[in-house]
């Protein structure tokens, strides 16, 4: 794994920021939780209805298997054979599995005739019309899935599923699915192959990049529609329609019961966190961004610092200038738009949410420094260089430190107080001596202060630097936008070891 | 804006074929690169008589002009980022190559190549070969820093008391600088250093080089391709040859802040190219 997801230095990064078809936007949706209906939106459409082709539970089954079947973590054939599924495929597919996930929760006398799948938007409802045999196969695929082949006579019809004989129609991979469900169950999780399916889906579009770009232009083919930017050196390279592997993986978290509760509960699922906050962390050591997957963080955890301090770097890459600089260049069609806002927005957005951060976790010092450095970004400099002063007393880290020094000379240059922004890119210096930032800091400090030789010695220093021993590691600002996320490796393994036992074989 | 500390003018220190070496006084010479055109063409054989110069609208005396007679020193600061590779990469140093070609005698040449690291490809020398060498070792790769590219450039004028034209050539947007815009602006406004720049038009219009070209009487040229671009330098160094080097040490003028320069021919029609001030004294250290 390490070599897949190893630090993209700024020098070979390509951003990619994602986008949605801004008119009309759709987005595959979620049933409502169990004990959570929702009162239809005034002005909804009315609902679609979407009638079922013959063959079509059969991708549902072989999802099944897949899911169960995935290492997390690894680039296992069941990744493959997920990552091979168009677009329309997955659409349909997570249409099936809202149905599949309905008959297992919900008790018989709510048992739906048609499967309502509501948008995440909550605007937008489709309902999902099975024939017969459809049906029946889809209550056998249930019993699967919910872990009920081997439930005791008594308990047969609690789950909603009449499972009596369901296993003479089912292979055995399918069988042991159920028995792994049932141990899950036992144990006190009642989550196993929405879990499995989510880490499956956040795998393909983690590993199997490829998988993600949608086949086709950027027209619009309804439903929902991702879009993706590829960014390179601060201009698009590429735009095209993305996979929605993403998309799914989220919606299936949202069916999440923690222990102990009787309705979907993501918010209080420690996994689910987990998965946020590590995948989350992936997609910006990779430069590859996605806001509405932190949006969705945020609203399932408003409080956790961690999620919340990723959100806040997000908005703070957002308004940074490569990002800014490749918005304003691209070229976008008809009824698309990049979710980035303009710099002062971005920032702004970024300020409040390391706030928050701090107000949570006084002694978080990373986003003490980001936060200084956000308030100097909107010109609030006598916030700025406390702040700063601050994180360069509590950071031990030595890139830590360097930030908050650089940061803290830029702040107090701008209260006028040159010699201890001179001191300040000084220790900076000390710190990477191999970096180029603070000398060119420290040279332009000079020549402002018609120190004309000082300049000269500074750049020196620099020009010094200049040869075939420099690398991409000498200035950690290169990476600055990435060094946020420099645990997400560490929080991949951790959320996906549980889950490498328990599998099909 | 360079504080030359010199006997009478700097230029009497700059023989042809030699170089400034030390200043021995405290006055202060200011030195303005004009360029002089009638109906485009540069405009030829005007002496010290010839001009007018205001200092902050005080008229002043202009104590030596002079053309086509002082070596340059033409310091490349090239872009070799990402977007810089292939058929574009070998345009830039085919034109480099030129450029350094047609360079006279006693010239000197510097090449500063910026990704998002910026390096020294080599330092002010008369030795075009050695800067030729660095160009054709230049590769390209990351991101674009612009703005410390064209700063470290300029210092490399700074550092010798020499007539310095600066050549910033990027096909992109900064995306990795840590100095800012305005800082390195205001840089430019206490040098001597001429900035021309060549951009490759794209959907982002090139301020800060358009910003630094103007206070700094030099020119920004906006390309299409890069198929040409030999064609592009070799006119900047011609076009800078065709320059007076216009000096004068300033009277009746406070000595701190920013100084507006009013430059004019008399008893001619001409258009005029120069830089439009320089920060000086005090006030120009903050």
């Amino acid at each position: 794994m390490s070599d897949q997801i190893a630090r993209p230095f700024a020098t070979a990064a390509r951003w990619m920021l994602s986008g949605v078809l801004c008119a009309g936007v759709s987005a595959v949706g979620a049933v409502p939780a169990a004990g959570q209906g929702r009162a239809p939106v005034s002005g909804a459409r009315l609902p679609a209805i979407e009638e079922v082709g013959p063959g079509r539970l059969e991708r549902l089954e072989q999802w099944l298997k897949a899911a169960a079947r995935h290492s997390p973590g690894e680039d296992d054939e069941a990744l493959t054979e997920a990552a091979s599924w168009t677009n329309a495929d997955l659409k349909k597919l997570w249409l099936d599995v809202n149905a599949l996930v309905q008959i297992i929760r919900l008790p018989p006398d709510r048992r739906p005739s048609r499967f309502t799948v509501r948008s995440a938007d909550q605007k937008r409802v489709t309902q999902v019309s099975y024939k017969p045999a459809q049906f029946r196969r889809l209550t056998i695929l249930a019993c699967s899935a919910g872990g009920n082949l081997n439930d005791p006579p008594g308990e047969r019809t609690t789950h909603g599923v009449d499972c009596i004989g369901a296993a003479d129609e089912l292979d055995a991979d399918l069988r042991r699915l159920s028995t792994l469900v049932r141990a899950a169950k036992v144990n006190g999780d009642d989550n196993y192959i929405i879990r499995r399916g989510a880490l499956l889906h956040g795998d393909v579009a983690m590993l199997a990049p490829y998988s993600m770009e949608a086949p086709g232009d950027v027209r619009p083919t309804g439903g929902l529609e991702r879009f993706r930017m590829e960014i390179s050196d601060g201009q698009e390279v590429d735009l095209r329609q993305s996979a929605v592997h993403w998309e799914v993986a989220r919606m299936l978290l949202d069916f999440v019961r923690p222990r102990g509760s009787d309705h979907a509960d993501p918010g209080h699922d420690d996994m689910v966190r987990q998965w946020y906050r590590a995948t989350a962390s992936w997609m910006q050591l990779r430069e590859d961004h996605d806001k509405v997957h932190l949006d969705r963080a945020r609203t399932i955890f408003p409080n956790d610092p961690d999620i919340l301090f990723l959100s806040a770097s997000q908005h703070e890459t957002y308004g940074g200038v490569p990002i800014q600089a490749a918005v304003r260049s691209a070229v976008l069609p008809t009824g698309v738009t990049m979710d980035v806002g303009v710099e002062r927005v971005e920032l702004r957005e970024a300020e409040g949410l390391y706030r928050r951060v701090l107000e949570l976790r006084p002694g978080h010092a990373e986003a003490r420094l980001r936060y200084g450095r956000v308030l100097g970004g909107l010109a609030k400099h006598a916030e700025a260089a406390p702040e700063l002063r601050r994180a360069v007393a509590e950071l031990t880290d030595p890139e830590q430190l360097y930030y908050a020094q650089l940061f803290l000379g830029v702040e107090e240059m701008a209260l006028g107080n040159r010699e201890a922004a001179r001191a300040a890119y000084d220790r900076a210096a000390q710190l990477f001596p191999q970096a180029q930032s603070p000398l060119l800091a420290l040279s332009e400090i000079a020549r402002r202060s018609g120190d004309r030789n000082g300049a000269l010695r500074a750049i020196d220093r620099l020009f010094t630097l200049s040869g075939a021993d420099r690398d991409e590691h000498d200035d950690p600002w290169w990476w600055y936008y990435t060094e946020q996320a420099r645990d997400a490796e560490d929080l991949l393994e951790a959320m996906w070891l549980p889950y490498r036992t328990d599998r099909l074989p | 804006m360079k504080r030359c500390l010199t006997t009478a003018i700097a230029v009497l220190l700059l023989a042809p074929g030699g170089r400034a070496q030390q200043f021995s006084s405290r006055i202060e010479a200011v030195r303005v690169d004009v360029l002089v055109t009638d109906n485009g063409q540069p405009v030829r054989g005007l002496g010290r008589g010839d001009f007018e110069i205001a200092d902050n609208g005080v008229p002043q005396t202009v104590d030596l002009v002079s053309f086509d007679e002082i070596p340059l020193n033409v310091i490349l600061a090239l872009d070799m980022s990402d977007s810089v590779a292939g058929d574009r990469l070998d345009q830039l140093r085919g034109a480099g190559g030129r450029l350094l070609a047609a360079l006279k005698k006693g010239d000197q040449a510097a090449l500063v190549a910026f990704s998002h690291a910026v390096q020294l490809g080599a330092r002010l020398t008369p030795d075009v070969a050695s800067v030729q060498a660095a160009l054709a070792a230049a590769q390209s790769s990351g991101q674009t820093a612009l703005i410390d590219g064209t700063y470290a450039g300029i210092m490399v004028g700074e550092a010798d008391a020499g007539r310095a034209l600066l050549i910033v050539f990027s096909d992109g947007v900064d995306t990795s600088s840590w100095l800012r815009a305005d800082a390195v602006l205001d840089t430019a406004r206490r040098a001597d250093v001429v900035v021309y720049g060549v951009s490759v038009v794209s959907r982002l219009k090139p301020e800060f080089l358009r910003e630094i070209t103007s206070l700094t009487g030099g020119r920004l040229f906006e390309i299409e391709k890069t198929a040409n671009l030999a064609a592009t330098f070799l006119g900047i160094l011609e076009e800078f040859r065709h320059r007076y080097l216009v000096s004068y040490t300033p009277h009746g003028v406070p000595k701190d802040g920013w100084h507006k320069i009013d430059v004019r021919v008399k008893n001619r029609r001409t258009t005029i190219k120069a830089r439009p001030g320089y920060l000086a004294g005090d006030a120009a250290r903050e």
